[in-house]
């Protein structure tokens, strides 16, 4: 039933926002179409028994690792539909996006938000790999509809290097799939049949798989070395669509890699996926942190952040203990939250400076004092200063590391420093920059709109109530997560 | 009356043929015969399909091979071609990496490397002979495609390079035929919108933004023939006035190699 929901209030919208007018019904539609998927799953999740199955042959389900994830993604959409009404405004006022691109903009946009529900939906793995593939394809159409040349070679470069690298995990889908066939008798890929069955499994043949399904996922996530399509992208979309880009489209490839993982974890190939897992996360880790030193566009600050944070929870999910999963999922929800406010923030100072070159930002906290406040907080809360939320994720996964090798903390403590450096770096020189405007071409003040202001003023509200005031039921859930995927 | 061992060695002279394809494709310039270098890969694996389908009769092999011939042979090649033309890039000269002999070289050796490893790993399966051969060439061509994609610069070759992989990996998979109709099906689909997507954006690369927005969307009403038909012999034209109504500089008209 609820399922059938999902699908139906997303046709629904979709036919809706066809047969719109004005980008303020569209707007509209998108912002309802973000708050229902987020309380049908609310309500999925407190009152009915999960998991729960669809369908004949269980290609959906819902379990609690589904419904989290769907939250985070609804409650981001939601957000960047407050945010989109202000900034895409005021994107076609300066031409940056043409009217006519505008139900495009939108249409995409919530395809991306159905394909993105239903790739955390899919019991059948094929079926995630089908929709996760349909992200890319939307999230490259958002990319594209702004009127720059260059975001096209972006999203042909996120086209080429997400779908080159997600037939790898097709191939490795099809050893899964020969191998149950020959264990099980009938070959299935059904994610529950494969985690119940997975001790019958020949742990060589499934650790080859887990390696090609990691290829495809990885990229799609963005982690080292298969990241070269990120920085750019997130740099080059509008705003309001990087904030989902970074927190939920990426997260479908961790997710397809904690699937996989959950399952490989039942059998003696679990620690060599582990090392597998740990070694690329340390990579990107590293190769972020490093590249983060060097950039001047603040945007592409923040994307590089995103493959550390990402390398991160690789590492989380890559020691395996119970622990280190329960902190890693919370990081998910905090970095999601945390990048959306600072691409939301970044966006602001994008309409006043018209870049995010370091050097155009002059008198930035006279001119936008709350995306100021933003991306303070915001770079404060990701580099994992208390009290916000990553701080106790961070301190977690650092502290499993420690269990798992002191050298790998040691490594990751020094990186992290790297990376907070270059924060502080970028801040300093950001915020310290006053004086004229010489070519005084944007001195003008511009003023977001109120649905601007507020996502960011609940985002930063959010991420700090996360940091202090762990809820019970947060706890519950990620509990019931940790249990189901047998870790 | 067809024989198993018919049946057998038509599979492996379509296998063979297939990765001639894939050879031609890694050393051709010549962009249009690229395209259509690929549609005779395709068709070959329709062949295979429908040759399966005669030992097995799996129907699902059938709607495949239907599937296959409808968007692989005849429906991806023909809006390639148009992109391609409208691009007015004929030829794809420059390598980079890899020289294409240096490229076939690396094919054979991809392929060697492909076989032991795969026959290490799946040999406790006991897997018929034919399904390792689908498995190592299907893998293989994946390889190659990448190859492609790494070696060349034009998008227009890279994204053969990308459905070269794509038939790889469909090739691996037609010997699974217990894979449920509906996911097949869909697999199809979606890689035949992302081909499709990437063709757009192929042709954004090297047209104006508005051209490349009136392909994109359709929301904009604009009709195919003021793209594909009267602007077919604009080339060194003066610029036009966008759909927008704001005049836009005639940039990168001829395409060519931008990057």
């Amino acid at each position: 039933m609820i399922m059938q929901l999902y699908a139906g209030i997303g046709l629904a919208i979709l036919v809706l926002i066809l047969s719109a007018r004005s980008h303020k019904t569209m707007n509209a539609l998108s912002k309802i179409h973000a708050a229902a998927y987020l309380l049908i799953t609310i309500y999925a999740l407190m009152y009915t028994a999960l998991p729960s199955y669809y369908l004949a042959d269980r290609y959906f389900f819902m379990d609690h690792l589904g419904a989290f994830e769907v939250i985070i993604s609804a409650l981001l959409f939601f957000l960047s539909a407050v945010y989109s009404k202000g900034y895409v405004e005021g994107l076609m006022k300066i031409g940056e996006l043409d009217r006519g691109n505008l139900k495009l903009f939108y249409t995409a946009f919530n395809l991306l938000l159905i394909a993105v529900t239903y790739s955390f939906l899919s019991n059948n793995l094929a079926l995630f790999w089908i929709f996760a593939e349909l992200t890319t394809v939307f999230s490259a159409m958002l990319v594209v509809t702004l009127n720059a040349k260059k975001n096209i070679g972006a999203a042909l470069k996120y086209l080429f290097m997400a779908s080159t690298s997600m037939l790898f995990s097709f191939v490795g889908l099809i050893f899964l799939f020969t191998l149950t066939g020959h264990a099980l008798g009938a070959g299935t890929l059904n994610w529950d049949i494969l985690m119940s069955n997975a001790a019958q499994l020949s742990p060589k043949i499934l650790f080859a798989a887990f390696i090609f399904m990691f290829i495809g996922f990885a990229a799609k996530s963005g982690v080292a070395p298969f990241h070269g399509w990120l920085p750019t992208v997130y740099a080059k979309a509008p705003s309001a669509i990087s904030a989902i880009l970074s927190g939920s489209v990426s997260t479908v490839g961790l997710y397809g890699i904690i699937r996989a993982y959950a399952i490989v974890h039942q059998t003696s190939a679990s620690y060599s996926a582990s090392l597998l897992l740990m070694a690329f996360g340390f990579f990107s880790v590293a190769v972020a942190a490093f590249s983060m030193l060097a950039q001047i566009n603040l945007k592409k600050l923040i994307a590089f952040s995103s493959i550390e944070n990402t390398g991160l929870m690789l590492i989380g999910t890559g020691i395996g203990t119970p622990i280190a999963i329960f902190w890693m999922l919370f990081h998910m929800l905090a970095h999601a939250l945390t990048k959306a406010l600072l691409f939301f923030s970044g966006g602001v100072m994008h309409r006043q400076y018209g870049s995010m070159h370091i050097d155009r930002i002059k008198n930035a906290l006279k001119l936008q004092p709350l995306a100021s406040l933003g991306i303070i907080i915001g770079c404060a809360a990701i580099i994992g200063m208390p009290p916000f939320a990553i701080f106790l994720s961070k301190l977690y996964i650092l502290l499993q590391a420690g269990m798992f090798s002191n050298w790998m903390l040691f490594g990751l403590l020094l990186l992290l420093l790297v990376a907070a450096g270059a924060f502080a770096m970028y801040l300093t020189r950001m915020f310290s920059q006053t004086g004229d405007d010489i070519e005084g071409a944007h001195v003008e003040n511009y003023t977001p709109s109120r649905g601007m202001n507020a996502s960011i003023i609940v985002l930063i509200a959010l991420i700090f109530v996360l940091g202090v005031f762990f809820p019970q039921y947060l706890t519950d859930l990620l509990n019931s997560i940790v249990s189901e995927l047998g870790l | 009356m067809i024989t198993p061992v018919m049946i057998d060695s038509t599979i492996k002279v379509l296998i063979d043929l297939i990765l001639a394809t894939a050879a031609i494709i890694i050393v051709k310039r010549d962009m249009l015969s690229l395209i259509s270098t690929y549609s005779v890969q395709s068709f070959l694996l329709f062949s295979m399909a429908l040759v399966l389908y005669a030992e097995n009769g799996s129907t699902m092999l059938l709607y495949l091979a239907v599937l296959t011939l409808v968007s692989k042979v005849i429906v991806i090649p023909k809006v390639m071609e148009k992109v391609q033309k409208k691009l007015n890039i004929k030829r794809d000269v420059e390598f980079h990496y890899l020289s294409p002999t240096s490229a076939l070289f690396t094919s054979m050796f991809i392929i060697l490397v492909v076989h032991l490893l795969l026959s290490r790993i799946l040999a406790e399966l006991q897997l018929s002979n034919m399904f390792f051969l689908g498995a190592t060439v299907g893998i293989s061509l994946m390889f190659m495609g990448m190859i492609i994609i790494f070696s060349r610069k034009q998008t227009i070759t890279n994204i053969v390079g990308y459905l070269t992989m794509e038939n790889g990996v469909l090739l691996f998979s037609l010997f699974l035929t217990e894979l449920p109709m509906i996911i097949e099906v869909l697999i199809i689909v979606d890689l035949v919108m992302l081909t499709l997507m990437a063709t757009i954006l192929a042709f954004g690369i090297n047209a104006t933004i508005d051209e490349f927005h009136a392909r994109l969307n359709p929301f904009i009403k604009i009709s195919e023939s003021k793209l594909f038909g009267v602007k077919q012999n604009t080339c060194g034209a003066e610029s036009r006035a966008s759909p927008a109504g704001k005049a836009v500089p005639n940039m990168q008209k001829f395409g060519g190699d931008m990057k």
